[in-house]
């Protein structure tokens, strides 16, 4: 429904304007109009004329009817039908159907007869269920057909759905509703199953009526399972019989998601329970509790997953810290430290701008021409007709790439713009900037490309072939790492467990609500400025300079703020495109990329198979390991080479293994695009790892602590490439206090009703901080007394939602002694900020708290001298203290003079800088990490018997990363990661066929909504260093991500016995484990 | 491409433009108006970046056309703070650290604002339910949830 889709819309007040509305060629009614845009984006043709049908008289209000059945009007809304009375009263079915369609701004808007209409929608097995009728209009008059037959016949064009019948309820009868879906809430449907059973005095059923439908599921009712349950005692039925007179009868979808097995399994299943029949078959004993009684009538059930009962973990409100020397990570437990973040209040009034939200009058828009296509030459490029459309002002190509047209962090081997071949189908081959976002549109349609397709690579292990096509001319092997130590062969002898297992990782995307874009403006020295969000402003710089050729001087790129990164704008993203259009024009021009271009063009993490071998002796001591990964790099290189080695270096996790062997690949695929993410490879390893940890202790009959416990490094050994490794190491600790958790002594086993197993699961989390030993890695950063008497702290990494303005005023201030309000972050902007590196790997905390160590006494000796001069004091009586310098003795606070009077009176105003390498070993063998940090993780998971769906209630973090800097900061690091790492296990994968994203937007790919994170999330840090430890605080921005996934999959091995090594985890496999069919 | 002229008062402003047929309101706030606070995260429905409340009630604005709001009420993030004085929700997610990079937190608080113009004390689940139409990315939601039921908390505790 942009402003270029050109459509009109009719609102017809009456039924007879309604149906002749209808009856116009081309001419689509709608409802809410909720859905349209979906549907426009699978493919459907865009109408010209749109009949808005919720203004008619005729299709409103609900009402009892004289048979006592209710009649409710197809422009009813579905929130407003939440709250009806008459549904209520005649319909609770119903009504507990629309809890589970969309969300709650979609239910606004969404109608009942929007729903039925498109017989897709999540309410007809509801309906069905109730033998629902529907009043039909079309020019030849009104008809009633009831909804099963409506559904079994051919749509009959122009006919409108006028009202929905429901016959009056039977007094007694037994119903259910449920939807399956992907996620917990706001999902598309799976499948959606309803029934209704009517009891006769006798406690026969009379009638039963059992339905299906929803998404790609053809609606209909299940006849001949009905009729196996009429006539029968509901109290006696034969719920075995049903469950497989359901499976026989059931027809279900498969989309690519869900498997149509699964489908109908879980209907089935959702089915018999619902209506208080057993759950499904459970091998062996049951954990705890017992089966639910058969045959019961239960009360019409909530839809969701969460209505069912699952005990709590912990008795009362009150949480016990897992060891004494920890903190709990909370505003209510460190309200003394918990401050507001400076930028905050223009987030929450509305106003603050991105980069993606400037505006000036002259700006043009620019748009991406994208190869739409995996794998191909391209023979020619015309742009002349684009060129040729007034409005348009510049067209750009790979000839008008001045520089090289090539870039990349660690290879150069991306073009700008693509010359002479296409590797991925979001590839940029044109670009363009026009007066406004329709010409632009136009102008794009314009380009004519002629391509000549090449053979798609896909598969990075088929891609290894000798003879397999090549992504690069050089082949598809891009990076090959080998690592040995001691004699693996002769090792496995020693071994009395041995446990092998591929684990496989999904193609997670980023998921920044903001997505790529910025704006570029020519400058009058004939320099350029660019504008947009970034992780390192430095580096998009030179390698924007690259590109354009022209001297970095002559380019301002500026990177903050932005709305979310997560390592997924740390490599270039539109800027090229912006740089070139913004040259060519000699106009400021802007461009953002909407979500289904972000989609298909942005970074992603890089998909891994990992295989691994482990063994320990009789004792459970850990002797050998062999890993082989093969990581899918996608198209180009970008970060992929340094992912693959950090994934290496993690192959250990944090045990000492004395015979091991690595080998990874990563190779050039055509599946779009894959680069930095948080985690950076560690967190794939480190579920591989840990997972192999777990099941080895299982063999081994040791507890999963003692297993460790025998396993963990010794603090001041060499690390895992034999590398220094710093101070300050805390596994022992982190061990100890995941052992001591309360989470762990929580309940698990069956839930009361039976519906859930719950199960507790623990990993360890280690993680390697900074870039490693071999590439550079400049940390720094300038304070500075500014005019207006701020004390202005500037770095060049970036402000991306984390927090790093807070972060910087609390280590400036500490340091200098000042309030944080008399500080003033300035972040990611090459004109204002010196070289501080890359906000990624977990280091801008450091950074910026060496470099107010560093620089703050010098900045804090100059402020009092300069204060001594001027008040005619000895300097060793002043000090610096908030809003200015003080008496050092006096008691009281003030300041004799404030920093904007100090600064009034200097010329010039003082100023201390740093520059200073990010701590590193002096291994260089291989790229190795010097600094540590170390955590445990704890999740507990409810896993529902109907549908095998993982639900995580508590997650449970224990962090060791030195002294917490910003408390906020630190708990939306770990918190936030922890959910982004719950959607990498459960439900997020980009999922590819034949080169091309099978996801293309956020309704196919679906992170964790509200329903999806844990229902308690509690993070405990260790702040304590070493006496002597010189490295202070550590970010803490990767490690809330980094033991999520094995710490779920151990609670599902704990539910079901099922170590899931396939993430996401599917329901199918956790039900066919909860089954005993795995 | 038709342009229909259509009237609405903006956080208690009145409006009036000539938009084109078909356009959306989330297009037109933002970019005839000037109120950026509704994001585009998806434009199709499925973010809820772009929630504001319309008549009272919570609406997707990239779902819905301009031209449908002839009369309307409609209430933004941006229109939230009275004489510079922030509505308990926003004072609540400062507080909370319930926006990060804040690109969802306007469409948040609308959905939250919605939630308690009806139930001003709701529960965590009533809370869920309310914003289950909202992505973050950033937060893990932990925050937000605490933000609104402290948000609920110091409301009644202001009527009390
Ligand atoms: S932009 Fe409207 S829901 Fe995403
Ligand atoms: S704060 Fe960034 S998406 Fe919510």
């Amino acid at each position: 429904m942009t402003a270029a889709s050109g459509f009109s819309v009719l609102r017809p007040a009456t039924l007879a304007e309604a149906v002749a509305a209808a009856a116009m060629p081309g001419a689509v009614p709608i409802g809410g109009a909720t859905a349209l845009q979906l549907d426009w984006a699978a493919g459907a043709a865009r109408p010209g004329l749109l009949v808005d049908l919720t203004r008619c008289a005729a299709l409103s209000g609900s009402g009892v009817e004289p048979d006592g059945g209710l009649r409710i009007g197809a422009a009813a809304r579905l929130a407003a039908l939440e709250h009806d009375p008459h549904a209520a009263a005649g319909a609770p079915l119903l009504l507990a159907a629309l809890r589970s369609v969309a969300a709650p701004p979609i239910r606004t808007r969404a109608t009942l007869g929007g729903n039925i209409a498109g017989r897709t929608g999540c309410l007809i097995p509801a309906l069905l269920a109730l033998d629902a009728a529907l009043v039909l209009a079309s020019a030849a008059g009104e008809r009633t057909v009831p909804l099963a037959a409506w559904l079994a016949a051919p749509p009959a064009a122009g006919e409108i759905v006028v009202a929905v019948l429901l016959p009056k309820p039977s007094p007694r009868r037994v119903e259910t509703a449920r939807k399956i879906g992907r996620r917990a809430a706001f999902t598309p449907s799976v499948i959606g199953v309803a029934a209704s059973l009517d009891i006769g005095p006798d406690g026969r059923i009379g009638a039963a009526r059992l339905a299906v439908g929803g998404g790609p599921n053809r609606p209909r009712r299940l006849a001949e399972s009905e009729a196996l349950l009429v006539g029968c005692d509901v109290g006696a039925a034969d719920w075995h019989a049903l469950r497989g007179a359901l499976l026989e009868e059931i027809d279900a979808a498969d989309d690519g998601w869900r498997s149509r097995s699964y489908r109908r399994r879980v209907a089935a299943h959702a089915i018999v329970a619902g209506l208080g029949g057993a759950f499904p078959p459970h091998p062996g004993p049951l954990p705890a509790g017992g089966e639910r009684g058969q045959g019961r009538a239960l009360p019409v059930k909530g839809v969701r997953a969460e209505d069912r009962a699952i005990p709590l973990p912990l008795a009362g409100e009150g949480r016990v810290r897992a060891l004494p020397e920890e903190v709990e990570v909370s505003h209510r437990s460190l309200g003394d430290r918990w401050r507001i973040r400076p930028d905050v209040q223009a987030k929450v009034e509305g106003g603050f701008r991105y980069l993606t939200e400037h505006r000036a009058p002259d700006m043009l828009i620019g748009r991406i021409l994208r190869a739409g296509r995996p794998h191909a030459r391209i023979r020619a490029i015309d742009v002349g007709a684009a060129e040729a459309l007034p409005g348009v002002r510049a067209v750009v190509t790979a000839a008008d790439v001045k520089g090289e047209n090539a870039f990349g962090i660690v290879v150069q081997d991306q073009p700008a713009l693509a010359a002479d071949r296409v590797r991925f189908a979001g590839e940029p081959v044109a670009a363009l900037a026009a007066v406004d976002a329709a010409t632009a549109e136009r102008a794009l349609s314009l380009i004519r490309v002629d391509y000549e397709d090449l053979p798609v690579v896909t598969d990075p292990e088929a891609a290894l072939a000798e003879d397999a096509p090549r992504v690069h001319e050089g082949g598809n092997l891009l990076t090959d790492l080998h690592f040995v130590r001691g004699d693996l062969a002769g090792a496995w002898e020693g071994c009395a467990h041995i446990v092998e297992a591929t684990y496989l990782t999904p193609r997670q995307m980023h998921g920044f609500m903001e997505t790529e874009g910025g704006f570029a403006r020519p400058e009058l020295d004939g320099g350029l400025s660019v504008f947009a969000g970034g992780q390192y402003a430095l580096r998009d710089r030179m390698q924007l300079a690259r590109i354009l050729g022209l001297p970095e001087e002559k380019i301002r790129v500026v990177t903050s703020p932005t709305g979310g990164a997560f390592g997924g704008k740390d490599e270039l993203t539109v800027q090229p495109a912006l740089a070139l259009l913004a040259l060519k024009s000699g106009r400021p021009v802007r461009l953002q990329l909407d979500r289904a271009e972000s989609v298909l063009s942005g970074w992603k993490r890089h998909p891994m198979t990992i295989r691994m071998r482990t063994g320990c002796d009789a004792a459970g001591r850990l002797v050998a390991q062999q890993v082989d990964v093969v990581a899918d790099a996608g198209a180009y290189a970008s970060l992929g080479p340094g992912v693959l080695e950090t994934a290496l270096e993690h192959a250990c996790g944090p045990y000492g293994i004395p015979h091991v062997e690595t080998r990874g690949r990563l190779v050039y695929t055509n599946n779009g695009l894959c680069g930095a993410f948080r985690g950076f490879g560690a967190n794939q390893m480190t579920y591989a790892i840990e997972c192999q940890i777990g099941r080895l202790a299982e063999r081994a009959g040791l507890d999963p602590f003692e297993m460790r416990r025998r396993a963990l490094r010794r603090p001041g050994t060499p690390g895992y490439l034999g590398q220094t490794v710093g101070p300050s190491e805390r596994l022992d600790e982190m061990l100890a206090a995941a052992e001591a958790s309360a989470l762990w002594a929580a309940p698990r086993g069956l839930s009361g009703d039976g519906a859930m197993i719950t199960g507790i699961g623990f990993a360890m989390n280690y993680q390697g901080t900074g870039l490693g030993s071999i590439p550079p890695d400049p940390g720094g950063g300038r304070l500075a007394l500014a005019p207006d008497g701020k004390i202005e702290a500037a770095f060049g990494f970036d402000e991306m939602g984390q927090g790093a303005l807070a972060m910087i005023q609390a280590v400036v201030a500490g340091a200098l002694g000042c309030d944080r309000d008399d500080v003033r972050p300035i972040v990611g902007d090459t004109a204002l900020t010196p070289e501080s590196g890359s906000t990624t790997a977990a280091r801008a905390t450091f950074v910026a708290w060496k470099t107010a160590r560093t620089a703050g006494p010098a900045l804090a000796a100059d402020l009092v001298a300069a204060a001594a001069l001027r008040l005619g004091r000895d300097p060793a009586d002043l000090a610096v203290a908030p809003g200015g310098i003080r008496d050092r003795r006096a008691n009281d606070a003030a300041p004799l003079i404030g920093f904007a009077e100090l600064a009034a009176s200097l010329d010039p105003l003082p100023q201390a800088s740093a520059a200073f390498e990010f701590p590193k070993t002096d291994y260089t063998r291989g790229n190795a990490r010097f600094l540590f940090i170390s955590g445990a993780t704890l999740a507990r998971v409810a896993i529902d018997r109907v549908t095998g769906m993982v639900r995580v209630t508590d997650i449970e973090q224990h962090a060791a990363a030195g002294p917490i800097v910003d408390p906020a900061g630190y708990l939306g690091q770990i918190e936030g990661g922890a959910v982004q790492g719950l959607g990498f296990t459960l439900t997020e994968d980009m999922r590819t066929s034949g080169g091309v994203f099978l996801e293309k937007n956020l309704d196919q790919y679906l992170m964790p909504s509200i329903a999806d994170a844990p229902e308690r999330m509690t993070t405990f840090a260790l702040e304590d260093l070493d006496p002597g430890d010189p490295f202070g605080p550590r970010g803490v921005g990767e490690l809330g991500i980094g033991a999520v996934t094995p710490a779920i999959a151990a609670a599902i091995a704990d539910a079901t016995g099922l170590w899931p090594a396939t993430t996401p985890i599917a329901p199918e496999a956790v039900l066919d484990a909860l089954e005993g069919a795995g | 491409m038709a342009k229909v002229p259509v009237q609405f008062t903006l956080n208690g402003s009145e409006k009036a433009e000539f938009v084109e047929s078909g356009a959306t309101l989330l297009d037109v706030l933002r970019d005839k108006i000037g109120d950026t606070s509704p994001k585009a995260g998806c434009r199709q429905g499925t973010c809820g970046s772009c929630s504001v409340i319309v008549d009272g009630e919570l609406r997707l604005s990239c779902l819905t056309l301009a031209e449908t709001c002839e009369g309307a009420s409609i209430v933004t993030t941006a229109g939230l703070a009275e004489g510079g004085v922030l509505h308990p929700l926003q004072r609540a997610f400062m507080d909370a650290f319930a926006t990060q990079c804040g690109f969802c937190t306007p469409g948040m608080i609308m959905a939250a604002k919605a939630l308690l113009d009806r139930n001003p004390d709701p529960s965590r689940d009533e809370v869920v339910e309310a914003i289950a139409g909202n992505i973050c990315r950033c937060t893990g939601y932990e925050p937000i949830i605490e933000a609104v039921l402290s948000a609920a908390r110091s409301n009644s505790i202001s009527a009390a």
